[in-house]
């Protein structure tokens, strides 16, 4: 059964001076999902971001959302679409509700919206003053606040716990998660930290030089963590070379042989074969990879921070 | 979407230290005319006007076009704002316009204050000739219309720069070699600096020798292809 699709890429691609920033993209995100948009510092996040917003153009592919073809519907698609793009966007000299009245007016909803949102973001007390004087968590729940002010149906943000410490990590995160639920939004939240995704995605896209490299459930992406069957026995090159003429495609690592995923009634089988070749087992061992692990492994390379 | 577009500019720029800058062209060019100390015999306000415009019309205006036009681009370059204003709901050539329009009004305002500048000074000198309105009303309303080209130009230059300083500080330099180049027949006309002057001594070819038909004519071109040329460029802009 298809589910209904809020953001659709299509082979998106922006390269900069020939470097792909984002390579043939297919980013699938559902209603009511909150998508985990994954990969290291200068993977393709933000490119990608913008190009779903309009804010740079893509040099093929095509993006819909809402079911609209970007480049033909953006103004209406835009009303229902509340962005935070880097690092916070805002007018220094104007207060955070100046700030707001300005994103207020464009989008022309009524005034009350203005301490609404304020509220959500618990900015109400630091309304009246310059901005720039904020700090960066508080420029940040502004600008959440902002993305907010129109009741969007979709929700971006771009790293908006980058620089936070760690209570307001998990205040923006808590934040977040309610929204689907609250306001019935569909938010596409993107980070280099695999935790942060862990605890508030449910849809999971992982990118890294610019190709997306994955993109399921959360569950799914948790299933790939399961296992890995490791046995040690005598002679271990002996042991695998059997095992690979008798169908076990295993590598062997450190004296192990190693087997991806395995069931009970498979590793009984190997056991049961080796010791039927006179090897002598010392180890089974099952290893669990840790999400951050397959992340680490998915993006091999490439610096994560 | 444009008078949303205009009143959020105006909110923006209210609180910035810009606006109070309306006053300074018009009151040092007032302080300069009510000294004035040559005596041409005609109409007695003609005096005034002449040596006000050489603070005015030289210098001052088209500084002032340079500098309120980086000023309505220095807040969306300083802190991300293109970025959070252009994934809103609108269209890029209304903020290009919207921005265009607020420049325009700013200056309409100090070609106002100019005005009122040189009644203050006559009144103040107790002149008994009657007052040209008709001659004066054109000459400051040109000065207006001749701001098109530099204005656009300099909006095309303050949105690709990301920086105030960089397009203000061309600007001073450009329009410093002015009263030269507005003495030159052949260049005068053609150069922005100089046609906010020329458009403001409407009526005094004689002096400076160019043909105010080749004025007219080059401000609606050059303010044709400098507005189209810097929406292009604002249309196509990577934010
Ligand atoms: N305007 C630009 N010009 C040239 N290269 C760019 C530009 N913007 C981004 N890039 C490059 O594109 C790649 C992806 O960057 P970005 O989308 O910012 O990554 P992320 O947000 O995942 O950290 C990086 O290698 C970056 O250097
Ligand atoms: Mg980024």
């Amino acid at each position: 059964m298809e589910q209904q699709l809020v953001v659709k890429t299509t082979d998106l691609t922006k390269r900069f001076h020939g470097v792909h920033a984002v390579d043939n993209v297919n980013l699938q995100i559902p209603k009511g999902a909150i998508y985990g948009f994954l990969g290291p510092n200068g993977a393709g996040k933000t490119t990608a971001i913008k190009l779903i917003l309009g804010l740079i153009y893509e040099s093929s592919g095509s993006v819909t959302i809402f079911g609209k073809d970007l480049k033909r519907e953006k103004l209406s698609i835009l009303r229902k679409v509340g962005s935070l793009v880097e690092s916070p966007s805002y007018y220094g000299h104007l207060s955070a509700k100046e700030n707001l009245e300005i994103t207020r007016r464009i989008l022309d909803v009524p005034k009350s919206r203005i301490d609404e949102v304020l509220s959500i973001v618990r900015l109400e007390k630091e309304a009246s003053r310059p901005v720039k004087g904020f700090s960066l968590g508080m420029k940040q729940r502004l600008g959440i606040a902002s993305a907010l002010i129109g009741n969007p149906d979709l929700l971006i943000l771009d790293e908006p716990t980058n620089g936070l410490d760690p209570s307001g990590i998990i205040e923006i995160r808590e934040l977040i998660k309610q929204l689907p639920e609250q306001y019935g939004m569909t938010v596409l939240v993107s980070s280099h930290l695999l935790a942060e995704i862990d605890q508030m995605a449910t849809q999971v896209g992982i990118i890294t030089k610019g190709k997306l490299i994955f993109q399921d459930s959360i569950d799914v992406l948790r299933k790939k963590a399961v296992s890995k069957i490791l046995i040690k026995t005598n002679k271990a090159e002996k042991a695998w070379r059997f095992l690979l003429s008798a169908g076990w495609k295993g590598t062997l690592s450190d004296n192990n042989i190693v087997f991806p995923g395995m069931s009970d009634k498979k590793v009984a089988d190997v056991v049961k074969s080796l010791i039927h070749q006179q090897f002598e087992i010392y180890r089974v061992e099952e290893e669990k990879m840790s999400l951050e692990n397959i992340f680490l492994e998915m993006t091999k390379g490439e610096q994560t921070l | 979407m444009l008078p949303s577009l205009m009143y959020t500019e105006w909110l923006k720029l209210k609180k910035s230290n810009v606006f109070p800058l309306v006053w300074i062209s018009p009151l040092l060019a007032a302080v300069t005319g009510y000294f004035t100390m040559f005596d041409s015999g005609a109409n007695q306000w003609f005096d005034p006007y002449f040596q006000m415009l050489l603070i005015h019309a030289v210098l001052f205006l088209p500084m002032m076009a340079g500098i309120f036009s980086a000023s309505v681009c220095r807040y969306e370059h300083q802190n991300g704002g293109w970025k959070q204003l252009l994934a809103l709901p609108v269209k890029r050539s209304s903020v290009y316009l919207s921005k265009f329009f607020i420049v325009m009004l700013f200056i309409a305002i100090t070609q106002l204050l100019f005005f009122i500048g040189l009644l203050c000074v006559g009144m103040l000198q107790g002149f008994t000739d009657p007052f040209p309105w008709g001659m004066m009303l054109t000459r400051v309303f040109m000065g207006w219309i001749a701001c098109l080209p530099l204005v656009t130009l300099q909006l095309w230059a303050s949105t690709a720069w990301a920086s105030f300083a960089a397009p203000v500080a061309l600007n001073v330099i450009l329009t410093l070699p002015n009263i030269l180049v507005s003495n030159s027949e052949k260049f005068g006309p053609w150069y922005p600096w100089s046609q906010p002057f020329l458009g403001m001594l409407l009526g005094e070819e004689g002096d400076f020798f160019y043909s105010t038909q080749t004025l007219v004519f080059v401000i609606i071109g050059g303010f044709i292809i400098f507005s189209i040329g810097g929406l292009l460029y604002f249309k196509q802009k990577a934010v």
